[in-house]
């Protein structure tokens, strides 16, 4: 039976595609010039993983923040933003400006920066676990 | 026939046989737990879930949607989702009222059925309902322009913050007007309630069903709970801060599941009405929570 929910449920995830009541919640809504290759460097290179587990970026596993595999599908940001393209640039530049009570620091990242980082964390595939 | 063959055949028919006696026998003598604090076993709950997504994809294939993006519609829809829906599906950084947190299924939340469902599949279940979940048709109840509207307004609803969202003019001021949210912690009969005792994870865990907690948390373990309203609860032993703001210690776990909007005013999470028992039960199943071995 397990077996059988679990092949129906592959089958219901195949079929048209239609597009979410919501729109422009995805990357296309960034600017052209964010570019997700870009973004994960310099989610190494700014050293997110000193808190964040970041799939297909190796390093110590950290939970000192949340991982970020899902935050395309998270519905807020810092759980008082709604989690669109713009705020996420918004938060990822300057976290203490919308949360002052955050752990999160302003880590100093440019504007373009901060739209490859958001190209390439809403770039990454949902995962269908808890994560 | 040859010999294997009949052997086959009897042997399929008394598979189907003894299988049917067992479907049988678990509705008849009451296995099945049909109760709204006993969770789906996760193989039912599965096979529901698809069997819906089905339905209603298929039922909804063939519905044009028409112009949502008018401002006069969206406003109206504010009004009806207001007036309809979020006694029992909440807002952001509103919660359900009392008798909606006791529903199994639990009423989704809309932010995450606007981030994930198509506008044709959201007119449909507002209008024709789901059996047996609590959701009602609308079809008698409002036109289908007024159904759209709602739409539209579910459409603009995830891209609220909590303090937008109530802050939205409103046509006419209404008594039921938000803000406070009455009867989520006042004007409720408190239980008779037994010495407190240390948080016991089995007991969190049922009590996480009549919270709501599924609709908007992905749960590792729990039927349901796969949604990303609010963050992934998976691996929430290991986390350093609660919220992103406070330590993650059993007490402050406790403190913010009463409480959120005291401890990070604005969040989207709204207060629900713990009682402080079941506040020490859900943290100590959400110290169970780790990745860590």
């Amino acid at each position: 039976m397990l077996l059988g929910a679990a092949t129906l449920t592959i089958l219901a995830a195949c079929g048209d595609e239609r597009a979410a009541l919501t729109p422009d919640l995805t990357a296309a809504a960034l600017p052209e010039r964010a570019d997700a290759v870009r973004g994960r460097q310099w989610i190494s290179d700014y050293g997110c993983l000193a808190c964040h587990a970041v799939p297909t970026v190796r390093g110590p596993a950290s939970s000192v923040g949340p991982p970020l595999g899902n935050v395309g599908r998270q519905a807020y940001l810092t759980g008082l933003l709604p989690n669109t393209p713009d705020n996420l640039v918004r938060w990822l530049m300057d976290p203490p400006a919308i949360n002052p009570r955050t752990s999160m620091p302003n880590v100093g990242l440019s504007q373009a920066e901060a739209e490859d980082i958001a190209a390439f964390l809403l770039s990454l595939p949902a995962s269908p676990e808890p994560s | 026939m040859s010999r294997w063959k009949r052997v086959a055949a009897w042997l399929v028919a008394a598979m189907a046989a003894s299988g049917a006696a067992l479907g049988a026998a678990v509705i008849y003598f009451g296995w099945y737990d049909v109760s709204a604090t006993g969770p789906h076993t996760v193989p039912v709950h599965a096979l529901l879930d698809v069997a819906l997504t089905r339905s209603v994809k298929v039922r909804s294939a063939d519905i044009d949607v028409p112009e949502l993006d008018s401002p006069a519609r969206i406003q109206r829809g504010d009004g009806l989702f207001r007036a309809h829906c979020v006694q029992c599906h909440g807002a952001p950084g509103q919660a359900p009222e009392p008798y909606a947190l006791g529903m199994n299924p639990a009423p989704a939340s809309l932010v995450g059925s606007a981030r994930e469902r198509p506008a044709a599949e959201m007119f449909w279940i507002t209008r024709h309902g789901i059996k047996m979940t609590g959701m009602p048709a609308w079809q008698y109840r409002l036109t289908d322009e007024q159904i759209w509207d709602v739409v539209a307004f579910m459409r603009v609803l995830p891209t609220l913050s909590p303090e937008q969202y109530r802050d939205l003019p409103q046509a006419e001021p209404r008594a039921s007007e938000v803000g406070a949210i009455p009867g989520a912690t006042e004007g409720r009969a408190e239980a008779p309630s037994e010495a407190p005792r240390v948080g016991d994870a089995m007991a969190g865990r049922d009590a996480l069903q009549q919270y709501l907690c599924v609709t908007c948390h992905a749960i590792p373990g729990v039927p349901g709970a796969r949604h990303h309203v609010g963050p992934s609860l998976a691996g929430m032993a290991d986390r350093s801060r609660i919220a992103g703001v406070l330590p993650n210690t059993p007490d402050n776990m406790r403190q913010w599941l009463m409480d959120p909007q005291q401890i990070k005013p604005g969040s989207a999470m709204p207060a629900l009405g713990l009682r402080e028992q079941d506040a020490r039960d859900i943290a100590a199943f959400l110290q169970t929570l780790s990745n860590v071995d």
